[in-house]
């Protein structure tokens, strides 16, 4: 039996399964997602300088429809730069951002949400002392529908929008598993389902791009394992994509379609797990120096 | 987001309503009912500037904008002809309008870059009205505001606002429309998106909340408001003074902050307690005056140390230490 297999780039080629690991990782991911060959967020010459220093020089990356695409490289490497250009809280000093087809540079971030692009904070950033329902309904600011003057006088139409946004709420926190905390402050949920609350309330905005910054961090492994199977099931079954910062190499390797890898600002390569992994330069400037010390 | 309110509260601002309508029949001295007319309008003060800090925002221009509201509504009514019943309103909205102005640059520093400024602002504000002389009268004061125009109800009553009386129900019911109006939109999704903004703004911004123009849009409804409270202020005394130890120095925006702080800011109510009770309570200690300061320093760091939630949570208090010494 030969696979037929579209590359993300458009490329196209038959392959045999016993060809060997990388294309058995290929047919694995290309047989679960349709990843699209048109890119969502297209970033051409992206660049940021603080001062005189380059955090992140001339990037050029897609990103398609339907991909998880990894961001690694070192501590400083400009990973959470790149990620907060996207999300507009930083304009690039040159470049251009496309989402599709459109140009999104320099937006603020509010509109960058308009668009369609959510984000998930490094550390957990939540309403703190209000319920986790609430946290979720917040998300749900851009769908309220609720006007200036229905809000003010409260009329049965925005009793009736309330009751649906609640719903709505609802149906986020059952698909992340919080249905149960739902009246609990968030500030008192553990780490974990606070991490997970932080990917509903960017789930509320229904994002075609999510923007996840190191969402594993301080988690033990059994959280890791459940934030894994919630992004994977956010492209799976609702076709999101993805952009992930992380430093726990297997889950990057395990999660994502693609990956791209930065070092002092610049893109050294990017390509799918397996390729990245045995790519000489990644293995000198990053996973190198992880091989030392073990 | 919409909590159900508490009938028992309900019934408490009913009587209260009640009773302060009633006030005028038992209390005849006009000197009191001068003192509670002052009560309304730092209520309204106060309501205001908690308004704007819905969204995190602690503005200290309150005695600037007052000013603005006072000089413009009088000089309306004196140069422009106007009857007072429009000048009122129309000097809440020139503060409103010039909020949103200095509201787009302003509120782009957050916290006490945001607080420092409207502080100058509202100097500057005075300082205008103290040295334009030809159109304020500069240190002389502005005298002869008018009062509003007598109300004809065909048929019924003619209402004149000649006595302390009418002055005092004329206010009481701008008290309570503005504090209808702050309440009904803090309560609103609007003032739920101002909490969001004022607890985390980065993840309101993430969210697709426009940030900047809520907090403008609190901004202007906030001085729109203390603009309509100076406006009422001018028509009631008659005679505005531009000084720094006057209505209009810096000292006013920050006994109205005080006012916030020792009522409780985390409750609607908790503000216009605040302002009620530490307005009238100078005037019980008449004689103490001069230590008016000192008294209210040393009531802020009391309040601060051992009510944070301000005097507003004082029941709930009593109640939660009744139970610990009675039993549940």
């Amino acid at each position: 039996m030969t696979y037929h297999i579209v590359f993300c780039h458009g490329a196209e080629r038959s392959l045999d399964p016993k060809e060997g690991t990388l294309a058995k990782v290929l047919i694995k991911e290309v047989n679960r997602v349709d990843i699209g060959s048109v890119p969502v967020l297209q970033i051409g010459d992206l660049t940021k300088y603080f001062g005189g220093l380059g955090a992140v020089v001339d990037l050029d990356l897609n990103v398609y429809q339907g991909e998880i695409m990894g961001l690694i490289g070192p501590n400083g490497a400009g990973k959470s730069t790149v990620l907060n250009m996207i999300a507009g809280t930083l304009s690039p000093s040159k470049g251009k951002l496309i989402f599709k087809g459109e140009d999104i540079t320099n937006l603020p971030p509010h509109r960058m949400a308009k668009k369609g692009i959510a984000r998930v904070f490094q550390s957990n950033t939540l309403f703190e002392n209000v319920s986790v329902i609430t946290n979720v309904r917040v998300g749900l600011h851009l769908h309220t529908k609720i006007g200036f003057l229905g809000g003010f006088f409260g009329s049965s139409y925005t009793h009736g929008r309330e009751k649906l946004l609640y719903e709505e709420a609802m149906e986020i926190l059952r698909f992340i598993g919080l249905s149960d905390q739902r009246d609990q402050l968030a500030i008192n949920l553990p780490h974990g389902s606070q991490r997970a609350l932080c990917l509903a309330v960017a789930m509320a905005v229904k994002p075609n791009l999510l923007l996840l910054d190191e969402p594993l961090t301080g988690m033990d492994a059994e959280e890791v394992n459940v934030m894994i199977s919630l992004i994977k099931a956010l492209r799976d079954e609702r076709g999101i994509t993805s952009i992930i910062v992380e430093h726990n190499m297997r889950a990057v390797m395990g999660l994502c379609n693609r990956i791209a890898i930065l070092n002092y600002g610049s893109k050294i390569a990017e390509g799918a797990p397996t390729e990245i992994s045995e790519n000489p330069a990644v293995i000198e400037a990053y996973l190198g120096a992880e091989q030392d010390v073990a | 987001m919409s909590s159900k309110r508490k009938p028992t509260n309900t019934l408490i601002i009913l009587v209260f309503i009640v009773f302060l309508l009633l006030v005028p029949v038992f209390l005849k001295s006009s000197y009191w009912l001068h003192v509670l007319s002052i009560v309304g309008i730092n209520v309204i003060l106060v309501a205001s500037v908690h308004t704007i800090w819905c969204t995190g925002e602690l503005s200290l221009g309150t005695a600037g904008f007052m000013a603005m509201g006072a000089y413009s509504s009088a000089l309306f009514v004196m140069r422009g002809e106007l009857s007072v019943w429009g000048a009122v309103p129309l000097g809440g909205l020139l503060c409103a309008i010039v909020a949103v102005a200095l509201g787009y640059p302003f509120m782009r520093a957050k916290g006490i870059y945001f607080s420092i400024l409207t502080l100058l602002t509202g100097e500057i504000f005075r300082l205008t009205a103290w040295y334009y002389r030809s159109l304020t009268g500069g240190p002389l004061g502005l005298s002869g505001i008018p009062s509003p125009e007598p109300i004809k109800i065909p048929g019924i009553a003619l209402i004149t606002f000649d006595s302390k009386i009418s002055y005092y129900y004329l206010i009481l019911v701008v008290v309570l429309l503005s504090l209808l109006i702050l309440f009904r939109l803090q309560k609103s999704q609007v003032g739920f998106t101002w909490r969001t903004i004022r607890e985390r703004d980065n993840l309101a911004a993430s969210v697709g909340i426009n940030v900047l123009w809520y907090k403008i849009f609190a901004f202007a409804v906030g001085c729109f408001f203390i603009g309509i409270a100076g406006a009422l202020f001018a028509h009631f005394m008659h005679l505005l003074a531009a000084d720094a130890s006057g209505k209009f120095g810096m000292f006013t925006s920050i006994y109205i902050l005080i006012y916030m702080v020792v009522g409780g800011e985390k409750k609607f109510a908790g503000p216009v307690i605040g302002a009620i009770i530490l307005t009238l309570l100078p005037e019980v200690f008449r004689p103490m005056q001069e230590y008016r300061p000192i008294v209210f320093g040393a009531l802020v760091i009391f309040i601060i140390f051992f009510m944070p939630q301000g005097i507003v949570d004082l029941p709930y208090r009593f109640l939660s230490w009744g139970r610990k010494i009675i039993g549940p």
